[in-house]
């Protein structure tokens, strides 16, 4: 009972995101079982400070606002930064760390240097979703594109899908500058801070941890565990001054007009994805179901092995691997014709399958009529069996067209600026999770409904000319 | 002219056809009755190159097959099956197409010819069965007997040289099958061959000019049909049609 006692002491549950986190908080390579990172190793020194015992609980660095709100822990360590918007909801600790942003270019690349000639070529520059650098470039008008983490948005400057990617200097430095094929441009400018986030209500919270780290800057815990990670430098002494240090506090406010053109641009992208996935789908499904039910024993195989392959995985897993895998056998797509690629694979397999049902369901004995009135198979198939077969297919299409509809929004995986993506980065930008969730549900019905609307429409022209297939083929 | 030789037909380990021979010369009908499951339809499907057979030749015009090439899907297979047509026994009419529709479109797809040309013959042969009015409706709008007179136009519309039909009067009034007998019998005297399977020994007597009556997978005899109505050779003959006229 005694010796319990020792080991309780009070918990600080601290929340970061350690997919993509590097070197902030992540899986560590050497021992996978647990984490490492600076932020790690500053939560540690922070909780010790405080007698208190480090309990780190892994989040989504997008929702990370959210979940602490939530309760599901009580600081937020993550390379966290002050926002006018986050200063709504969270208390902000001192500054524990002095960042400023980097921006890498292709090696190859000798047009740009700056930020500046990035807009003035019309170049996209790839940043983090729901961050400083994610903010100067919005607030800039530059071309951007978001991504969940640092490694996909390098991989895509290596493979051309941006054109330039912008971080901080920590992230840069842990992930692009030992790559030779990129390089560092200009130098690292505006600076901001990571803080600790707390919740507004634990004021009290809030003095401890202030203290806390005060105390690990004075003594020089803070810039052991920078040094150690590469990332200390003059700037830092700024931290131990009495003063305040300066950091600019990044702004950002919705403006809601900007916000319905954004998600409006938003949408028509998931319209795209949606046609394109399904165009592919509705062709390649067809032979796909005639591979399977009348090839040679080796096209039977292989369609049912793709047919099994892509119903049996996860879209989101097939997605990815396209998106990262193709470009390892040389063949690189950008995002959106991945995603209208992807989806439209996956959507054949289970389209094959409605086209083999509804084949099935037309009576063989329509094939011999047709055979008997001279119709060789093809013909026979375009004007007797398909248009029969159609009737049958199409009310299990269309809900499968719906269906896809919402899973164009697995498309965010691979960094597709699609009408979830959207969501999730305006919501999360400015809190704003019921607000901008109802319109984007309200731009999700306004496309599904009226699809709805009229394949039911068709259904029933269809179902007028005859109920069915059945009342003059009911025997063998 | 069709000529049959030593047909034979197996399924499963039973025997459906048993060594049919047959003769038919152009311009005449043939009817060919029995008790049911004896394998009249069989006989039809291999007639018009449906229904892959095991032994023996079919010859239909100036086309034969032998069995082996009625299994494989070649050239000459579909060639010989252009030579007829047939009335399927549960009609199977295009349930997507009305009834104008069901009848012009081998005419236009196959035989290439134009709309208004192919509606103008249909509606000719519309006229001669009466019905007409119902060319633009669907065919589950219509009747039994409605359905296999517009079965019958789809198959004689393709004006093949040798029509086969099973069972075509077997929900019509005797007037509307009086009007399909004349324009059967008018069919044939321009010099088409006509075979037709009904248990209406009544409605075969008045139009065909051979009947043939099928046994258990044989086909028993074959004479004109006032001879084989008067003086069957065969006992099982002559029992089939003691029940027939009972009826
Ligand atoms: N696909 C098949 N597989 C196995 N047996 C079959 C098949 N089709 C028909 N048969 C059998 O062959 C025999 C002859 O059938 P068929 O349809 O030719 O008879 P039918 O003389 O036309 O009879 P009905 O007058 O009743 O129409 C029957 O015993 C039937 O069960
Ligand atoms: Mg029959």
């Amino acid at each position: 009972m005694h010796a319990l006692t020792a080991f309780s002491m009070p918990a600080l549950r601290w929340g970061g995101d350690p997919s993509g986190g590097a070197p902030y908080v992540y899986a560590d390579p050497a021992n996978p079982q647990s984490y490492t990172g600076f932020d790690y190793e500053f939560a540690e020194a922070l909780a010790r400070e405080m007698k208190m015992k480090a309990e780190f609980v892994p989040t989504d660095w997008e929702s990370i606002v959210a979940s602490l709100q939530r309760k599901e822990f009580d600081v937020i360590i993550d390379g966290f930064e002050p926002t006018e918007d986050r200063a709504r909801e969270v208390l902000f600790s001192k500054p524990y760390y002095l960042f400023r942003l980097q921006l890498s270019v292709k090696r190859t690349d000798k047009l740009i240097s700056t930020l500046e000639e990035c807009k003035k070529h019309g170049r996209t520059v790839g940043t983090l979703v729901n961050c400083a650098a994610s903010r100067l470039l919005d607030e800039g008008g530059y071309k951007s594109k978001g991504y969940q983490d640092p490694v996909a948005a390098y991989q895509d400057l290596e493979l051309g899908r941006v054109d330039a990617v912008l971080m901080d200097v920590a992230g840069e430095m842990f992930y692009a500058r030992q790559n030779p094929k990129l390089k560092a441009v200009g130098k690292p400018f505006k600076s901001g801070a990571y803080i600790v986030g707390i919740r507004k209500e634990d004021s009290l919270l809030l003095a401890k941890v202030n203290a806390a780290i005060e105390r690990l800057i004075n003594n020089g815990t803070v810039e052991r565990i920078f040094r150690k990670w590469q990332l200390w430098d003059e700037e830092q002494l700024k931290l131990r001054s009495q003063q305040q240090p300066v950091f600019e506090m990044t702004n950002t406010k919705l403006n809601w007009s900007e916000g319905l053109i954004k998600l409006f641009k938003a949408a028509s992208v998931t319209v795209l994805l949606a046609f394109g996935a399904m165009m592919i789908a509705v062709t390649l499904g067809l032979p796909l179901a005639f591979g399977q039910s009348n090839g040679g024993p080796f096209t039977r195989v292989a369609c049912t092995v793709y047919i099994e392959f892509f119903r049996g995985t996860p879209v989101l897993v097939q997605l990815l691997f396209l998106y990262f895998g193709l470009p390892v056998i040389g063949i690189t797509l950008p995002g959106w014709l991945t995603a209208i690629v992807g989806l439209g694979l996956n959507y054949a397999a289970y389209e094959s399958q409605i086209y083999r049902t509804a084949f099935k369901a037309v009576p063989d004995r329509q094939w011999q009529v047709a055979y008997s009135l001279g119709m060789r198979p093809f013909l026979a198939f375009r004007r007797i069996i398909f248009p029969q077969a159609f009737r049958i297919a199409l009310p299990p299409m269309t809900n499968d067209f719906v269906a896809l509809f919402k899973d164009t929004s697995t498309a965010f995986a691979i960094a597709v600026w699609e009408l979830a993506t959207a969501y999730r980065e305006l919501a999360n930008a400015t809190q704003s999770y019921l607000g901008i969730g109802l319109v984007v549900c309200c731009y999700y019905l306004a496309m599904s409904l009226p699809l709805a609307h009229y394949a039911h429409k068709l259904e029933q022209r269809l179902q007028r000319k005859s109920t069915g297939i059945l009342s003059s083929g009911a025997d063998k | 002219m069709i000529r049959i030789t030593g047909l034979c037909k197996n399924m499963q380990n039973t025997t459906l056809l048993r060594n049919v021979n047959l003769e038919l010369e152009s311009g005449k009908i043939l009817g060919i009755i029995g008790p049911s499951g004896n394998g009249k339809t069989t006989l039809l499907l291999s007639l018009c190159g449906l229904l892959p057979f095991d032994q023996g030749e079919i010859t239909v015009g100036n086309k034969s097959i032998s069995a082996r090439e009625s299994g494989i899907n070649s050239e000459a297979l579909w060639e010989f099956r252009k030579k007829s047509g047939i009335v399927f026994q549960h009609l199977h009419l295009f349930p997507h197409l009305t009834v104008l529709g069901n009848i012009i479109e081998a005419p236009m797809q196959v035989n290439h010819k134009t709309k208004t040309e192919a509606e103008q013959e249909a509606t000719q042969l519309l006229e001669k069965l009466g019905i007409t009015q119902h060319r633009n409706k669907y065919p589950e709008e219509l009747s039994g007997g409605e359905q296999q007179r517009v079965a019958i136009l789809r198959a004689l519309a393709m004006n093949p040289e040798v029509l086969l039909l099973d069972e075509p009067t077997s929900a019509l009034d005797p007037m509307r099958s009086g009007d399909v007998r004349n324009l059967l019998r008018q069919f044939a005297h321009s010099g088409h061959t006509v075979v037709i399977v009904s248990h209406s020994v009544r409605f075969l007597k008045g139009i065909a000019d051979y009947l043939a009556f099928m046994g258990k997978s044989e086909l028993i005899e074959m004479n004109t049909t006032e001879k084989l109505m008067n003086y069957p050779d065969d006992p099982r003959t002559k029992e089939f049609l003691l029940y027939s006229e009972l009826n």
